[in-house]
């Protein structure tokens, strides 16, 4: 309950236990940095590119 | 040939050429180093800034929480501009003379010195090419009590940020003496941008408060003109999520659940006195919350400057929107909200009947809202700005700077395309800052404005993703590292995309 017209979020989804670990594992998180970097440097050679 | 070009030239193009390139955060910074780049000595490249310094803005928000100094996001523009042979003024322009005057007919800027030696000192300085990046006017003045001079802190600058560390630890300090305090983080006005930006420093506080073990002494709220979670005034994102489209509403709440973060939405600060915020809501119903630390956001407006004929008529009106955004190639024609068009958005960021004018980054204006505008009841309007902030920034900067390269090669070449409707962003707001226990809620989507005719969604599912994890916080770090080694120029900085 609040004073305040806070939004209700009880319906959003709460990570599990397991999702909170991932999000925390050195060689999982390794491997989503270079998948990442790999998505920004496609976007940058697909679309920032000032074409005639 | 470009209006008010005149300066010694030949049908192989300009011999010499004096090109004036107004602001030096990242889309006037960027514009003037690829400028440097690409032209010969012969030609010039100037750049006018009020402040002596260059931000790294991004990095602001951990300077607020006093994970990083001011001399880490901050550094002097002096010796790049020495080292670059590039001329920099420490002024601020206050008009554009774009047809020249009775004197000269090239284009000229008044600008008025704000460097120690000089203050207030008025120049007139001539242009064949201008490029407005002047960015935002901070208008902290269209919320009472807003702002560092008023009852709340903010992070647009570093010294804002410093004092926004400062007050929060004094909050912390007094929480571990037992207090219980509500911070509130979020958006001073109904018509603010940067929503990423305080999303990524309330989930920053979040984070500095379980560092220090006081999180259970107190009430995170965020506070938002946008109508659900996760709209970023980019009408929110769809992500394509183990085969299924999950939206970036859903996603970002979960992140508020899971941190115990309050979330207070469509609301419009109309008002702050001391430890007081009063706001109303999408309903029409006004509302006050007390706090003990307020970081609220304020809503930008063009930095003001005037236009000008030859003759010293104002022309203002015709190269300025009245929000003070200089007006583009973008379609203007006013439009319902439901009938804007991706085709709307300007490709070329040349000022309307002007070859050698152009504006980028926060400074041009903006055709229409992407997130959808709303009124309260009463009448408010509620409507998350567009951000034109980050890599599109830096990949306006860099096209208008290759646009003036082809131009003065050759005066009749084509104006290059950078718009906003094809080319993508990432946003990495920070939830975090540390090696091992940071996060950051990581997005990418193509393009930033979506675009219905191409997408269903909008944007292209297979571009547009968005993570949350440990990984995000080492990108954005790495990210702080490199747009600095890029905008110090050093080895290799052009080889550093956009």
């Amino acid at each position: 309950m609040s004073d305040q017209p806070v939004a209700d979020l009880s319906r959003a989804p709460l990570p599990t236990a397991k999702t909170l670990r991932q999000r925390r594992s050195i060689p999982l998180q390794l491997t989503r940095f270079v998948v990442f970097n790999t998505r920004i440097m496609k976007m940058v050679l697909s679309g920032h590119k000032g074409t005639h | 040939m470009p209006p008010g070009v005149c300066h010694v030239s030949s049908a192989k193009g300009q011999e010499m050429a004096d090109v004036v390139v107004l602001g030096a955060g990242v889309s006037g910074h960027t514009a003037a180093l690829h400028l440097r780049r690409k032209l010969g000595r012969e030609h010039t490249v100037t750049v006018v800034s009020p402040n002596a310094n260059w931000n790294w803005i991004p990095s602001n928000i951990w300077v607020g929480v006093g994970k990083m100094s001011k001399a880490d996001v901050v550094f002097a523009l002096a010796p790049i501009y020495r080292k670059k042979s590039i001329e920099h003024r420490q002024a601020k322009a206050v008009a554009i003379w774009p047809h020249g005057d009775n004197s000269d007919p090239r284009g000229a800027v008044d600008i008025v010195s704000t460097a120690a030696d000089s203050v207030g000192d008025e120049t007139r300085i001539r242009y064949d090419y201008l490029i407005n990046a002047t960015g935002p006017q901070l208008k902290f003045a269209m919320t009472p009590g807003l702002g560092p001079d008023g009852h709340t802190v903010s992070v647009c600058t570093a010294d804002h940020a410093v004092e926004a560390a400062d007050k929060l630890h004094e909050c912390i300090e007094a929480m571990k003496a037992g207090a219980t305090k509500t911070l509130i983080v979020g958006m001073g006005h109904g018509t603010c941008t940067c929503e990423g930006a305080a999303f990524e420093y309330i989930f920053n506080v979040d984070h500095e408060l379980r560092e220090a073990g006081v999180r259970d002494r107190a009430r995170l709220i965020y506070l938002t003109n946008e109508a659900s979670l996760g709209d970023f005034g980019v009408g929110g994102m769809t992500f394509d999520d183990m085969g299924f489209e999950t939206s970036s509403e859903l996603w970002t709440a979960s992140l508020f659940r899971e941190r115990e973060v309050e979330a207070i939405l469509g609301a419009h600060v109309s008002q702050v006195r001391e430890g007081v915020v009063e706001y109303e809501t999408l309903d029409g119903e006004r509302h006050e919350l007390a706090f003990d630390f307020a970081m609220l956001l304020p809503p930008f407006g063009g930095v003001p400057m005037s236009a000008y004929a030859a003759d010293g008529s104002d022309i203002t009106a015709d190269l300025f929107a009245p929000s003070g955004f200089m007006k583009v190639d973008a379609d203007y024609t006013a439009k319902p909200y439901a009938e804007w068009k991706a085709s709307d958005w300007p490709h070329t960021y040349q000022a309307p009947g002007f070859d050698n004018l152009f504006a980028v980054g926060i400074a041009f204006a903006p055709p229409h809202q992407i997130s959808q505008p709303r009124k309260t009841s009463n009448g408010t309007m509620i409507a998350p700005s567009p951000p034109r902030t980050g890599m599109p920034s830096g990949a306006m900067g860099k096209t208008v700077a290759m646009t003036i390269v082809d131009r003065i090669k050759n005066p009749a070449a084509d104006a290059r395309r950078a718009s906003m409707a094809d080319m993508g962003a990432a946003c990495v707001a920070s939830a975090g800052a540390n090696l091992r226990t940071g996060s950051a809620a990581a997005m990418t989507m193509m393009p930033v404005v979506p675009d219905f005719d191409r997408f269903p969604t909008g944007r292209d599912l297979k571009q547009t993703r968005g993570e949350i994890g440990l990984a995000g916080h080492w990108v954005k770090l790495m990210l702080h590292h490199l747009f600095i080694h890029k905008a110090k120029a050093r080895l290799g900085w052009q080889f550093i995309p956009e």
